[in-house]
């Protein structure tokens, strides 16, 4: 179905409004984007009786999605994920980009692609973001030039394609960062079951920075045959107890930067929704939402500890700073693509 | 006791941990759990010598004269704690959750299925159905199923919270010799709740019997009372011509997070004290909980007889008859509640019924078609076509499990 006209929804710190936007498909689900920080805002969805709730957190005012520090929903660019010391090399050349995180870059820093404007053009049945990244944005080199195309389909699937181009060599790695919870009558995803198609992921040290790969066989970390959430939490790990819960980079099985692959699925057996996710991207960051204590919901009550969980679909953390560097290297003359899906539907 | 050794040659220097797993693994629950134990072991590539009974069934009298490495044990038997207190080496223990922290074990590990959310998964689906009313079909108390206690008290404590109507009834012990008497005594209590209700029996076996006795009793199912089990055992499935709805719980996840404990504990980790309540992990809907408020009694009765019966080559006429008005008194009826004849409602069962055993069992599909009760394989073809625009065949290539064996 065709994108719904704009409507207002908030101002922007210098003072121009912000808009949303509503795609539908044929089965009653929706989904809201606005042009802040192209966040998606509100992904509602039918459960096994037909009863559509909504499946994503979200703030109630674009003024909380400002002042947040959740990422709730948003675009995440220049870098998403960490870099260690906000420092790396680059054909010779050493930057210093914005240190957000302790002593590390996160996420675009400061003011990452989560808190700028974007120009919103609906085209048909999708809605195209776009927008110019100026060089030194947080400390990386040169101007980029991002468009990413948002597209829902009647079988519930929320297609992303990004695009990016620039006039000199930067790291780049977006991601989208919707926090999900599939069952909207309990404000707690640790009875949702996880699948997660991958034999290693990283090892973090304690802040949250890869150390090395590791199998995931006989860890609490294997997720290949599908499990509660909330139980391996108890599980006895040392890489658990390191950040209260899961917040690590899985590393899917298959090939990347080409073709879509199945990495995840999700069920809620309350409701019966199931998410699923495809990426061409090399790493899957699963965080249990074990932080988003006092986080400001839609409603009186703030949210509390694992009211969500993210599955963010990117380069690998400090990817820049590791042997494959290159892979995560976007340079003038090349035009840069990312393709990621998430599909919410009833199993 | 028989020795299980996963074929491996081992050297001397590397011999493998003798573990014993102590189960009564005649139920689909043990079974899944020592399921995900295998799976964790051939996951991790872990090296075990398992002991179990010959015959799945544990005896715990003799486990003190077990010479191995680290036990994993059935917690719900009662002698457990005792006969295995006397071992000086690694134990985990599996069993149900308590809502009183006093009554697990102390030191030991424990690994528990989570009573509360089974009940609570097997009640917000009853709620999500439209019921308002609410009853739990349990166990008598005995020491062997204090899980049973737990789910009921689990229920109690939903339906106070909530300020519901809920009936608990604990009925008999299933035995062969009582069993006539006891199955009167359902009926009658049955009979005398308020309807339409909705109910959660403690296990799929007691959820089998509320179906044998709402046969019995003439009561429909899901219309008059809504039915949910907790084990999605297919054992009852194929017991129950009308098919249950029922709670899975996450017994493999048990079996991979008791294999993972122990694994720890051999290495030298201390887990005392260590406890992990296991969630549900789906719930397996079906005809018995489909519950949509019907007014029309005559659809209600019609209906019911053809869930039982629609596989059976009946015609409209014989399901007017059983209702007790006319052809074309119950035509106007299903024409106003469900917009469809009485035909069409028939041949839709008998679909579901083949599409189901295309996808879920390896049945030839010519057996298929009879019973389902089409005529021949060629008509069941023709009505394939018109309905599905594919045949039977295209239906099985694309829909049929390969585990199914």
């Amino acid at each position: 179905m065709p994108v719904s006209n704009a409507t207002a929804w908030g101002q922007f710190p210098d003072g121009r409004p912000l808009h949303r936007w509503t795609l539908r498909n044929a089965r009653d689900a929706q989904i809201d984007i606005t042009d802040l920080g192209g966040t998606l805002l509100s992904w509602q969805s039918p459960d096994r009786q037909g009863r559509v709730g909504e499946v994503l957190l979200g703030h109630a005012t674009a003024q909380q999605y400002i002042e947040s520090n959740a990422y709730m929903g948003a675009i995440v660019g220049r870098w998403a994920n960490r870099i260690r010391g906000g420092r790396f090399r680059l054909d010779g050349i050493d930057y210093k980009v914005d240190r957000n995180d302790g002593g590390n870059h996160l996420h675009g820093g400061h003011y990452g692609f989560h808190l700028q404007r974007w120009d919103v053009e609906p085209d048909g049945e999708s809605l195209v973001m776009r927008l110019v990244s100026p060089e030194g944005d947080g400390g990386f080199p040169g101007e980029v030039h991002v468009e990413l195309r948002y597209r829902f389909d009647d079988d519930g699937t929320l297609d992303l394609q990004y695009k990016a181009t620039s006039d000199a060599p930067t790291p780049l790695s977006l991601t989208a960062h919707p926090y999900f919870n599939l069952n909207d009558r309990r404000p707690d995803v640790r009875d949702h079951v996880i699948r997660i198609d991958a034999d290693e992921f990283l090892a973090i040290d304690a802040g949250a920075i890869p150390v090395g790969r590791q199998h995931v066989a006989g860890t609490a970390f294997d997720f290949r045959d599908a499990a509660p959430i909330g139980s391996r939490l108890h599980w006895p790990d040392p890489q658990l107890r390191l950040v209260g819960g899961f917040d690590h980079c899985y590393i899917p099985r298959g090939p990347t930067g080409s073709a879509l692959r199945p990495v995840a699925v999700i069920t809620e057996p309350s409701s019966g929704r199931r998410l699923s996710v495809e990426t061409d991207r090399p790493g899957l960051q699963f965080y249990s939402g074990q932080k988003l204590t006092g986080q400001p919901s839609r409603g009186e009550d703030p949210y509390g500890p694992f009211a969500g969980f993210a599955l963010e679909a990117q380069a690998f953390p400090d990817q820049i700073n590791g042997p494959e560097a290159e892979g995560a290297i976007l340079r003038p003359g090349v035009t840069w693509r990312q393709h990621t899906r998430y599909r919410v539907d009833t199993a | 006791m028989t020795r299980l050794t996963r074929g491996v040659v081992i050297s001397p220097a590397m011999a493998p941990h003798r573990i014993a797993l102590l189960f009564n693994a005649n139920k689909v629950y043990d079974r899944q759990v020592i399921a995900g134990i295998g799976h964790y072991l051939n996951s991790t590539r872990v090296e075990w010598d398992l002991f179990m009974e010959e015959d799945f069934r544990s005896r715990m009298r003799d486990i003190s004269q077990f010479r191995g490495d680290g036990v994993i044990a059935d917690f719900d038997d009662p002698e457990a704690p005792e006969a295995l207190s006397g071992l000086h080496i690694p134990v985990v223990a599996i069993g149900g959750s308590y809502h009183d922290p006093a009554n697990y074990p102390a030191e030991v590990p424990y690994i528990a299925t989570d009573n509360a959310r089974l009940i609570r998964l097997a009640y917000d689906h009853l709620i999500e159905q439209g019921l308002t009313r609410f009853a739990f079909y349990g166990l008598p108390p005995h020491p062997t199923s204090r899980w049973a206690h737990e789910r009921e008290h689990a229920f109690r404590a939903i339906v106070d919270e909530e300020s519901v109507e809920g009936m608990v009834y604990q009925g008999s012990p299933t035995s062969a010799g009582g069993w006539g008497q006891a199955v009167e005594e359902l009926v009658t209590w049955l009979a005398e709740l308020p309807k339409p209700i909705g109910i959660v029996a403690v296990t799929d076996a007691r959820a089998r019997q509320l179906l044998q006795a709402c046969v019995m009793g003439g009561i429909a199912v899901p219309e008059q009372i809504a039915i949910v089990g907790i084990d999605n055992d297919p054992m009852a499935q194929l017991l129950t011509r009308i098919p249950l709805t029922s709670v899975i719980q996450g017994a493999e996840e048990m079996g991979r997070t008791a294999a993972h404990l122990l694994h720890q504990m051999l290495r030298g980790m201390d887990c005392a004290g260590t406890r992990v309540l296991v969630p549900p992990v789906g719930i397996n809907v079906q005809a018995s909980s489909k519950f949509h408020p019907i007014r029309s009694p005559h659809v209600m009765r019609a209906s019911h007889y053809i869930r039982q019966y629609g596989c059976l080559g009946i015609k409209t006429e014989q399901v007017a008859d059983y209702v007790g008005v006319s052809r074309t008194v119950l035509e106007e009826h299903f024409k106003r509640e469900l917009k469809q004849t009485v035909h069409q409602v028939i041949l839709t069962h008998k679909l579901d019924t083949a599409c189901d055993l295309i996808a879920n069992s390896d049945v030839p599909l010519a057996d298929i078609a009879l019973r389902c009760g089409f005529t021949s394989l060629q008509y069941m073809y023709a009505v394939f076509r018109r309905e599905y625009d594919c045949t039977p065949r295209q239906y099985l290539d694309l829909h049929r499990k390969t585990a199914a064996t």
